[in-house]
């Protein structure tokens, strides 16, 4: 069987919406194989960054299991998760939210520092992710120095630098171009199948669903999988 | 960790400038007011300030005011060697002696060589005996009026030769004219009772004290300190220092509360994006208040600096004294201020929800 680095069972979350429930995930089960790609689909409103910030740790459900590499981390306490999403996650938001004042190797830096996985290695490390996603000229930049395209590379060597099993990417291409969108999805692709790794990719972009192995839709807080066109 | 703040100071220059600049600012105000509040202090009662007596024996209804007491006690016995000295106090006008222009000053009357004469910095001590002598304090120092000038006190007619000058020797911001007891005998009318306003008491020795008091029951032991509040205008203007000083501590801490509580929430977005990618709350509460503590620490001691050198181009007849025990004590507490002010951040780190990476709230 091949190993299933996130699993989600039975999850629920709602938010007070005044005196109504709002009632966004309900009863959501699903589980994510090693080294494929995932793409979640829907329509606004219907819960994805929900989904998505519940696999990564952001915040709790208020229901149900959320299992990381095998450890629950449903009721974990803030520090520990924040210590789940600095060695088991990568995340990928929408806006790139690299920190304004730290030049692009220092951003990828600061997440060995803190991760304590800071050794003579590193440099080469960051070097070698950087040129991965082909931005190793611009490494003494700062954020506002670039494109919303390079802030976005940046973004994802950012969240593999630390080496997590999971990444989880919120809308990564919105702000691009047709063909940077592509080449960005590619790049996400390329690196989960070359390092085995895995990742879930919430889009509104249909045309990179045939770089996904799996597509599901969000409907009725639940995930659905979507057969491949 | 601690690279952070640097990184985020020099990448924001300008803000962090802006800060430094109020925190510095700040600082230099309450250092120079307070420098000033005891120069003033200073100028107006060195006198009693100088005076190596802890405590004094007042007429109980002058209500600790040394110019207003009187006590008529026989002394006699009491020598210059005696722990227990009589000390008179009295405004009064000197003038040279064929001249018109008059001086006001404080006339102190001391038995000579006794712990309150002060020491002269030019010419001798007090006579004893033979001829009436005065000190001066180093301000009435002229072209004119030098060891050996003939004074006339305008009241009495009594005429008094300067024997010497003093060191800062001042009481309610007038001149000290030092005399001997003597002297103050027959400028007050030759009158035979020993009539003067206080005893100054050099040390603790409780059974002097007791033979005092039960000398005169309508007299008190008064500390020092409060005698000095008691010199006319004294307390008046002191409290108005330190009330400006009081007030800009308050308006410090709000301004340096402001001012840090603003700079945290433009940062929240930042701190929930370090949150995002794995920060803990704790490494970014540490950080921030190494910054702050940084920043503090650098700007207090500018402004300690630039007080030390506007000290030194002070015109001299502005009192201001640089006082490093008291600057230390109002460092600590603009320190303090500004640690409290980042504890608003800290409540601001703490809330923010590594959610708000995700572009919910913006
Ligand atoms: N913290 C919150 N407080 C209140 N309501 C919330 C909160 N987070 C999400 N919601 C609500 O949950 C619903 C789903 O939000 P979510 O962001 O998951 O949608 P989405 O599928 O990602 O939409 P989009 O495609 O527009 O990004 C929305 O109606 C939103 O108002
Ligand atoms: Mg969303």
């Amino acid at each position: 069987m091949v190993f299933e680095p996130l699993i989600l069972e039975h999850v629920e979350k709602s938010f007070k919406d005044g005196d109504k429930e709002n009632h966004i995930v309900r009863n959501l089960s699903f589980r994510l194989k090693m080294g494929e790609v995932v793409a979640v689909i829907g329509p606004s409103g219907s819960g994805k960054s929900t989904f998505l910030s519940i696999a990564g740790a952001l915040q709790s459900p208020d229901e149900g299991q959320v299992i990381v590499n095998g450890t629950n981390i449903s009721s974990y306490s803030d520090i520990e998760k924040a210590n789940i999403r600095l060695n088991h996650l990568g995340y990928i938001f929408q806006t790139s939210n690299l920190v304004p004042y730290l030049k692009v190797e220092e951003q990828l830096s600061l997440v060995l520092k803190m991760a304590n996985q800071w050794t003579k290695e590193s440099k080469r490390k960051i070097k070698e992710m950087l040129s991965a996603v082909g931005m190793e000229h611009r490494a003494k930049f700062y954020p506002h120095q670039l494109s919303g395209g390079e802030k976005q590379r940046v973004a994802i060597a950012r969240a593999f630098i630390n080496d997590p099993e999971i990444i989880l990417a919120d809308e990564p291409t919105a702000s691009l171009d047709p063909n940077r969108s592509m080449a960005i999805i590619e790049l996400i692709s390329k690196i989960v199948k070359e390092q085995n790794k895995s990742a879930i990719i919430v889009t509104h972009d249909e045309q990179i669903l045939p770089l996904c192995d799996r597509i599901f839709g969000m409907k009725d807080g639940q995930l659905v999988e979507v057969e491949k066109r | 960790m601690y690279f952070l703040p640097f990184k985020e100071m020099t990448f924001f220059k300008v803000r962090y400038l802006l800060i430094s600049f109020i925190l510095f600012f700040v600082a230099i105000l309450v250092f120079v007011i307070s420098g000033l509040a005891n120069g003033l202090s200073m100028n107006n009662a060195s006198s009693v300030i100088n005076m190596s007596a802890d405590t004094f024996y007042l007429q109980k209804s002058a209500e600790g005011r040394m110019d207003r007491s009187h006590l008529t006690i026989d002394l006699g016995r009491l020598t210059s060697k005696s722990d227990a000295q009589p000390l008179g106090v009295q405004m009064g006008t000197i003038s040279k002696v064929n001249s018109e222009d008059k001086l006001d000053i404080t006339f102190m009357a001391v038995k000579p060589e006794s712990f309150l004469e002060p020491n002269v910095m030019e010419g001798k001590g007090l006579i004893s005996s033979g001829e009436n002598s005065v000190l001066l304090d180093h301000s009435l120092k002229s072209e004119t009026i030098r060891i050996g000038t003939i004074l006339k006190d305008a009241r009495s007619g009594v005429k008094l030769k300067v024997a010497g000058f003093m060191d800062d020797q001042t009481f309610s911001h007038t001149p000290v004219a030092l005399i001997s007891l003597d002297t103050w005998k027959e400028i007050s009318g030759g009158a035979d009772k020993t009539e003067f306003n206080a005893i100054a008491l050099n040390r603790a020795n409780s059974s002097l004290k007791e033979e005092i008091s039960s000398m005169d029951k309508n007299g008190e032991w008064v500390e020092k300190e409060l005698v000095i509040e008691g010199i006319p205008g004294y307390t008046a203007e002191q409290n108005s220092l330190y009330m400006m000083l009081s007030f800009l501590i308050v308006i410090a801490v709000f301004v340096l509360a402001a001012f840090f509580y603003i700079m945290t929430i433009q940062k929240t977005a930042q701190f929930g994006i370090l949150k995002a990618i794995g920060a803990k709350s704790s490494l970014l509460v540490k950080t921030t208040i190494f910054q702050v503590v940084l920043l503090t620490i650098v700007n207090i001691a500018a402004a300690v600096a630039f007080t030390k050198g506007f000290m030194m181009v002070l015109p001299d007849d502005i009192p201001f004294i640089f006082d490093m025990t008291q600057i230390a004590k109002f460092s600590g507490i603009l320190f303090l201020v500004s640690i409290l002010g980042s504890l608003l951040s800290v409540f601001n780190i703490v809330k923010a929800d590594p959610i708000q990476a995700m572009g919910r709230l913006e």
